[in-house]
């Protein structure tokens, strides 16, 4: 059964952040000024122990979305259908606000590499990715979104650019885009392109969500490392993207050196302000694909 | 238009290259080596950067594949990691991962292999206690999802017909193992945390002072040596926390029959040999005192 309505964007849940072990129990402990959790979905397709018990009771509480780690849409393995059932199953117990993974591919030959490792855009990488998106959506029963990574390579195969890559993938699969404005910027500088471009590339009606998170500066390259706040520029990009797609679902990321939950708060809330600010600009309408 | 090499064999390629374990120069020195690859493969499928070259931009994935995996073996491993000090552990590692790579999609079970794989492995040979350590270190980690399950209350048991006590089936949590080890690992694994807490607070200590001073034992210290010992232990979550303790050959034999579906009489009848009524009675009481103290049984 193809899934109902592929190209509607889901409702706005507001400003989320990633649930961490590090905050399991402040979560439960007091109100916060967060409107939704994402979960990393492998963490917690468990039979029971506290991780289970906590996303129970944080679910009575918030909406939650399933970000995945391990779909590995683009790889040449057959997809691994006890992986999708775990998926299916937490779900149901779940009721997501919608489930996403990433646009890469996380291993070869039966073996895991726990990374998002990326793929050459070539129509072959297309096709073969539009398939199994779509026999993932049939499986689950429901449309899923798409998260553009950073990289640190580019293939010299390539035949289109990571967003004309992206933008087709969402068209021909029926698939929503999670657009990851830090990882944007991570790959714009560590292989030059112009990540405003990038943005403006990509259709306004199929971006579901948006991630936001710190990375590293190596000197030679960026590195997406989930362990900074969010720089400027990436601010400055996400205003952007905000002018450009209207009002989407923002999450922030923070996953190593891990800050109080007070400190991801008030990253949150600096995603609140720039996006209230420039819906104020103007009518929070999504510019036209 | 390139479409060559495909996508099947640019994943190869790269996967090849980012799991290699001396990194990704010598990784497609040995592909070449083994006629597996060309000498030109890596540069005709990576574009070089600024002040990068294809191979300087691979090792920045097979960095974060191996440092990843690392760090979630140590964290499952803590002990071990301690026996062992950094460099060693890193080493086990890196030969592990070559040996193990990851089969599930999820980075929980990346150290499941590691007990069996350390018993082969020369340093398991050199400090054969290392891998029942391991076993225990893994089993404790296995239960911290496991199934929930409503544990047997005193008063359940109480509320049950005395007369057909014997008949009745006890049954474990799913939150339970029992593990027969050939060495003392559990009186390594608690030297070893004694060991951690000491340098978590010397540490401290030192935070606070004008140095801080290299624990140049911390980086190898020596390895255990414990004698052959064959030591029974059962591992259990109560509520969310993970517990272990060595038993007897008594209850070891208890709770295995129990997990085979003896009822409670037969279980008792297999103590009385060699024990008084009185004896047998009073240990059974003793031990199903401790089960249901431990949240071992379940409703």
């Amino acid at each position: 059964m193809p899934p109902a309505n592929p190209t509607t964007r889901p409702r706005f849940l507001g400003h989320g952040v990633g649930l961490r072990r590090d905050h399991f129990d402040r979560v439960l402990s007091a109100p916060t000024r967060i409107d939704w959790f994402e979960v990393i979905s492998e963490n917690f397709m468990v039979d029971g122990g506290k991780p289970r018990d906590v996303l129970t009771r944080v679910r009575e509480r918030y909406p939650i979305v399933m970000h995945g780690v391990s779909l590995s849409i683009g790889s040449t393995d057959p997809l691994n259908e006890g992986y999708l059932k775990e998926l299916r199953e937490l779900a149901g117990r779940v009721d997501p606000a919608w489930i996403s993974d990433h646009l890469c591919w996380a291993g070869v030959g039966g073996h895991y590499a726990h990374d998002l490792l990326p793929l050459p855009y070539t129509e072959e990488a297309l096709a073969h990715v539009v398939s199994r998106v779509q026999k993932v959506q049939e499986f689950l029963g429901r449309p899923i979104a798409i998260e553009n990574v950073s990289s640190y390579v580019t293939f010299r195969q390539s035949q289109m650019t990571e967003w004309e890559f992206l933008s087709e993938m969402a068209r021909r699969a029926g698939c929503g885009i999670l657009l990851d404005v830090n990882n944007i910027y991570v790959s714009a500088r560590n292989h030059g392109f112009d990540p405003v471009a990038y943005l403006d590339g990509i259709p306004a009606d199929k971006v579901w969500q948006f991630h936001l998170a710190g990375h590293s500066d190596k000197g030679d390259f960026l590195l997406d490392t989930h362990d900074h706040p969010v720089c400027d520029p990436v601010w400055d990009l996400y205003a952007h993207a905000v002018r450009r797609f209207g009002q989407v679902s923002t999450l922030v990321e923070w996953d190593d050196n891990i800050p109080t939950f007070e400190r991801l708060e008030e990253e949150s809330e600096s995603a609140r302000a720039i996006q209230t600010r420039v819906s104020a600009e103007r009518p929070a309408t999504a510019a036209r694909a | 238009m390139k479409p060559e090499p495909g996508l099947e064999k640019t994943e190869s390629l790269f996967w090849a290259l980012v799991t290699a374990p001396e990194g990704v120069r010598p990784g497609l020195d040995e592909l070449v080596r083994r006629g597996a690859a060309a000498p030109g493969d890596l540069d005709a499928l990576i574009d070089d950067g600024a002040n990068m070259t294809p191979a300087d931009r691979l090792d920045i994935y097979a960095n974060m594949y191996f440092f990843r995996l690392l760090d979630c073996l140590k964290e499952d491993f803590p002990k071990l990691h301690e026996a062992l000090g950094p460099g060693r552990f890193h080493n086990l590692m890196t030969d592990y991962l070559l040996a193990c790579p990851s089969r599930h999609p999820s980075l929980r079970y990346v150290g499941e292999r590691l007990p069996q794989f350390l018993v082969r492995h020369p340093l398991g040979g050199e400090s054969p206690a290392l891998a029942d350590l391991a076993g225990l270190e893994w089993a404790r980690a296995d239960l911290f999802d496991a199934a929930d399950a409503a544990p047997l209350t005193r008063e359940h048991l109480a509320s049950l017909p005395q007369d057909e006590a014997g008949d009745i089936h006890l049954r474990l949590v799913p939150a339970f193992t029992m593990l027969v080890l050939d060495h003392d690992a559990p009186r390594l694994w608690g030297e070893l945390n004694d060991r951690i807490k000491a340098r978590a607070a010397a540490a401290a200590a030192a935070h606070d002072g004008p140095t801080c001073l290299h624990d140049a034992a911390a980086d190898a210290p020596p390895l255990p040596e414990a004698a052959p010992r064959r030591t029974r232990v059962r591992v259990w979550r109560q509520g969310f926390a993970i517990f272990h303790r060595p038993i007897a050959d008594d209850e070891a034999s208890s709770l295995e029959a129990i997990r085979a579906g003896e009822p409670l009489g037969r279980v008792a009848q297999r103590l009385s040999a060699g024990r008084t009524e009185a004896q047998a009675t009073d240990l059974v009481g003793r031990m199903l005192q401790s089960w249901l103290d431990d949240g071992l049984l379940s409703a």
